[in-house]
């Protein structure tokens, strides 16, 4: 559906330039609900807004639907108007002179389609139906309200049966109880409608509910492409694995035979690992086990807590380990551990990364 | 303390006012005993040459609206929104542009279109074998058009800033959906900024109901009065003795129909910011891609632009200042060619008008600043119940058009102040009405830079002990001094290019400005002497202007608007 080589794009910055693209290569297919995920300034942007014609990368091809909309080589630069994609924008872009049904019925009826006034009106019904605003066709645009908006910006992009729906952060302007309840709409509209999707976000939350899959982006690169599952349990590298959640990192050294010495004592791992220096480990929280309710016995360490945390659904804890202090997360009616307790770390929920890529796992692709 | 100085700088706009409106109603000349009248109001009605003004008038600013729009609306639209090269120097040519005095353009505008002398008329004439002028520069129209020119670099700015307060999403949302270039602009980008486009219009109307330059230059000696000359008329008449109550009620009327105007101004105004959104979103947007064609286009619709609003008039004036008698150029012409004009010019009245100017330039701005401080100040931090009031007189000398602050100020130092503090015919007379008449733009720019400042800021030094002047020396002064630098220098230049309130306000030697020099040259009959003043009037003003394009910052500009 969605075919990406070698994407670049330069952004001037003062005196230098800074790549807002640094050669991206991305293979998106039909009907899936694919999410662009990270920081601001990760270039996550800039690569759907490229995708849109909005932005004019400096070098790489695109194409959607196997017709090429941009290639440096060939010359070739589709304007907008000629993808046929449908948009959602982070401001949502309903146009404040028209009635909600004169937002929709402009790009039917002046867009790609050309469709006549009334062809244009039943397409308007039925996308306004789509979104629940079935009574709201002669609203003055302006005088609706954040999430109807959001609802009538999806309505129109929806109204042009888009092969591609592009989201540009499409639910960083609501609160948070409405965006969950959008959150599950979109989801539920997309997969019976069947379309492809892009989305761009920076909420990990967010990314996980919708994604079928994920790409990770910072500084202009993608870390790594996954499923929700892959990337929170089998991250590329820290920074993915820091992406999703917290995470308790400890320093090491490997050892033979899966074994790693680290700052807590030594650790077993599930990988054998045929590396020999510096590593890095992660833990989540949520697998730190405390002892009381495991009876494995391996990487088995004892500490004592320092501090607990009642969050209603869970409880935080702080155990100290010689000299380094592991947060581990536990159900409130585990108890709350005073003094000496016990830690048990599965082996299977360790994550590892050589050191050096760890620290600088922006080289490392 | 800032209170009073707010209420000092204000309390002479409300008293000209009711000085205007009193005018209106009363007769005699000085010394005599005041009489209440109707008279004027009924003589005014019943005239028939008031109708006709009033028809002139509408036409003439109705002209110069549309031909400031016609080429300030392609060309902020060029600039905003296209990728046609050379912005910084379009943004430098038209800033420059909305300095170069109107009587400046005017007279060039005459040397070319006047219907005796004008050459392209001449050479049509010629060429085509017409027996009469195909243009003439002292009608409406012709006028309009000079008017228009002038007024459409203020145009442009205008409507720049609307175009950035629009969310580009808007027009982007248009394109992903399938509109083309032309389709976008007709069904979003034009419906959006019509409310601004409006807004400018009415301002620009606004202006041009008041203007007086251009009719002074172009219409007077031709007997085509618009309101402002009228007015003007009525006060330094060739025959009879002035009226001034006749002047005080046609003033109330332009006061009331300004008054009015500005009102309509800021409704639009606040109808186009509902469509304004501040996205907070950091990135550029789209800009359309004209193409080599387009470029091409564009920059011969720009080059047209700035050739017949700025470097035609000026190279006119430039040929006319080297010649005894003005003619079309050419081989015999070129043998006439001297400097005469130059060594002719009353040089020590110039020298002295120079030095009067000099003075205003650096009195009115410092003299303004230090009011407009303290009353954006008292509206914005004291909490007073009447700051609103304070705003909305401050507001007032914007609205009011400035010949008619000016006649308000020569009857009061003529009937009113006359014994105790004689005003009249001295350049302080000059300083307090300039400075009067800049107190609008002056607040409006300090409190959009005040309005930035986190009250908590101020809070804090409070709180540690620094009494309020130390805290506005030590906190307010340095943050706000960007914006102060960019007023001061803008106000100074404006001082040497206001010729409306020296009309009146000059009455001899002793307070004549540089504007005043040439425009009097000009009345006298030696056109060509005038344009040889005007070119030095300019070079005197080249350093200003060159201090504030290093200084100023155009985006201050389009605050204050």
């Amino acid at each position: 559906m969605i075919s990406i080589t070698g994407l670049r794009k330069n952004f001037q910055s003062g005196d230098h330039d800074v790549a807002a693209l640094g050669g991206i290569d991305l293979e998106i297919g039909k009907g899936e609900f694919f999410v662009l995920l990270g920081p601001s300034g990760s270039g996550k942007t800039t690569l759907l807004r490229s995708v849109a014609g909005l932005e004019k990368p400096d070098s790489g091809e695109i194409s959607l639907n196997g017709k090429i909309v941009f290639s440096s080589s060939r010359r070739i630069s589709e304007p907008p108007e000629a993808r046929a994609i449908g948009m959602v924008f982070q401001s949502y872009a309903i146009w404040p002179h028209l009635t909600v049904a004169e937002n929709i019925g402009l790009v039917l009826t002046h867009g790609r389609l050309r469709l006549n006034k009334s062809e244009a009106q039943a397409r308007i019904r039925h996308a306004l139906s789509l979104v629940q605003l079935d009574d709201f066709e002669n609203r003055p645009a302006r005088l609706l309200s954040g999430g109807q908006q959001q609802r009538v910006a999806l309505a129109r992009a929806l109204a042009v049966n888009p092969a591609l729906l592009l989201m540009d952060e499409p639910l960083s302007n609501l609160d948070a109880r409405l965006r969950e309840e959008v959150r599950a709409n979109i989801k539920k509209l997309v997969s019976q409608l069947g379309i492809t999707v892009l989305y761009v976000t920076h909420d990990q939350v967010e990314a996980m509910v919708l994604a079928d899959r994920i790409a990770v982006m910072a500084h202009g690169e993608i870390l790594q492409i996954g499923n929700p599952f892959e990337l929170y349990r089998a991250p590329a590298n820290s920074l993915v694995a820091e992406f999703f959640g917290s995470i308790n990192w400890l320093r090491g050294r490997m050892l033979d035979g899966g074994r790693v010495e680290t700052e807590i004592g030594t650790l077993v791992i599930a990988a054998p690992w045929q590396y020999e220096g510096n590593v890095i480990l992660g833990v989540r929280p949520e697998d730190v086990k405390l002892a009381q309710t495991s009876a494995e016995t391996e990487n088995r360490l004892e500490g004592t807590v320092l501090a607990t945390t009642f969050l209603g659904d869970q409880v935080t804890i702080e155990v100290k380990i010689k000299d380094k202090s592991l947060i581990v997360k536990a159900l409130p009616d585990d108890a709350k551990p005073v003094g000496e307790v016990s830690v048990q770390l599965p082996k299977e929920k360790i994550v590892v990364f050589p050191e050096t890529v760890a620290e600088r796992s922006l080289d490392y692709k | 303390m800032f209170v009073a100085v707010s209420v000092a700088g204000l309390t002479p706009v409300v008293a000209f006012l009711l000085i205007v409106f009193w005018m209106g109603f009363w007769q005699g000349s000085p010394g005599d005993p005041v009489v209440y009248t109707l008279k004027h109001y009924r003589e005014l009605f019943a005239d028939a040459s008031t109708y006709r003004t009033l028809l002139n008038t509408l036409g003439f600013a109705s002209t110069s609206v549309v031909v400031s729009l016609f080429f300030a609306v392609p060309t902020a639209w060029l600039v905003e929104r296209t990728d046609v090269p050379g912005k910084n120097l379009i943004f430098a040519l038209v800033t420059i542009g909305a300095l170069v005095p109107t009587f400046f353009t005017s007279m060039g505008w005459v040397f070319l279109l006047h219907p005796r002398i004008g050459i392209i008329n001449k050479f049509l004439m010629d060429w085509l074998d017409l027996e009469t002028a195909p243009f003439n520069i002292a009608s409406l129209a012709g006028m309009g058009w000079v008017e228009g020119l002038g007024l459409s670099s203020i145009a442009f700015i205008m409507i720049v800033a609307t175009y950035r307060t629009m969310d580009p999403a808007l027009e982007e949302a248009a394109r992903v959906h399938g509109l083309g270039i032309f389709r976008t602009l007709r069904y979003v980008t034009l419906p959006l900024t019509f409310p601004g486009i409006l807004a400018a219009a009415i301002y620009i109307f606004t202006i041009g109901l008041s203007a007086f330059e251009v009719p002074a230059i172009i219409g007077m000696s031709n007997k085509i009065f618009t309101f402002s000359t009228f007015i003007f008329y009525k006060i330094q008449p060739q025959e009879e003795l002035p009226s001034y109550g006749m002047a005080g009620a046609v003033s109330s009327l332009l006061v009331v129909l300004a008054l009015l105007l500005s009102w309509g101004y800021f409704r639009t105004l606040r109808f186009s910011h509902r469509y304004a959104v501040v996205t907070g979103k950091g990135y550029r947007p789209r800009l359309v891609e004209l193409g080599k064609k387009g470029w091409l286009l564009a920059w011969l619709f720009l080059g047209c632009y700035f050739v017949v609003a700025k470097l035609l008039p000026f190279l006119l004036l430039i040929w006319a200042s080297l010649l005894r008698f003005f003619q079309p150029p050419s081989w015999a012409a070129l043998e006439q060619v001297s400097l005469k004009n130059f060594y002719g010019l009353p040089w020590n009245l110039l020298l002295h008008g120079a030095w009067n100017t000099v003075l205003l330039m650096l009195a009115v701005p410092t003299l303004t600043l230090i009011l407009c401080l303290a009353i954006s100040w008292t509206v914005l931090r004291s909490g007073l119940k009447w700051r609103l009031m304070f705003d909305a007189v401050a507001f007032l000398p914007h609205a009011v058009p400035h010949l008619i602050l000016a006649i308000a100020a020569v009857f009061a130092s003529l009937f009113l102040l006359r014994n105790v503090f004689p005003l009249y015919g001295s350049l302080t007379i000059l300083i307090i009405v300039y400075t009067i008449s800049r107190i609008s733009f002056a607040t409006r720019i300090i409190n959009n830079s005040l309005a930035q400042i986190h009250p908590e800021l101020e809070e804090a030094a409070f709180v540690g002990g620094l009494p309020l002047l130390q805290v506005m020396r030590k906190i307010l002064l340095p943050l706000l001094k960007p914006a102060l630098v960019y007023a001061w220098l803008w106000m100074a230049l404006l001082c040497f290019r206001e010729l409306t309130m020296a009309s009146v306000l000059v009455t001899s030697q002793g307070n004549v400005t540089l504007p005043m020099i040439v425009w009097g040259l000009w009345l006298g009959g030696s056109l060509n002497q005038a344009a040889a003043a005007n070119l030095v009037v300019l070079a005197f003003m080249l350093p200003a202007v060159i201090l504030y394009l290093y200084f100023g910052r155009r985006s201050r500009f389009t605050e204050a608007l």
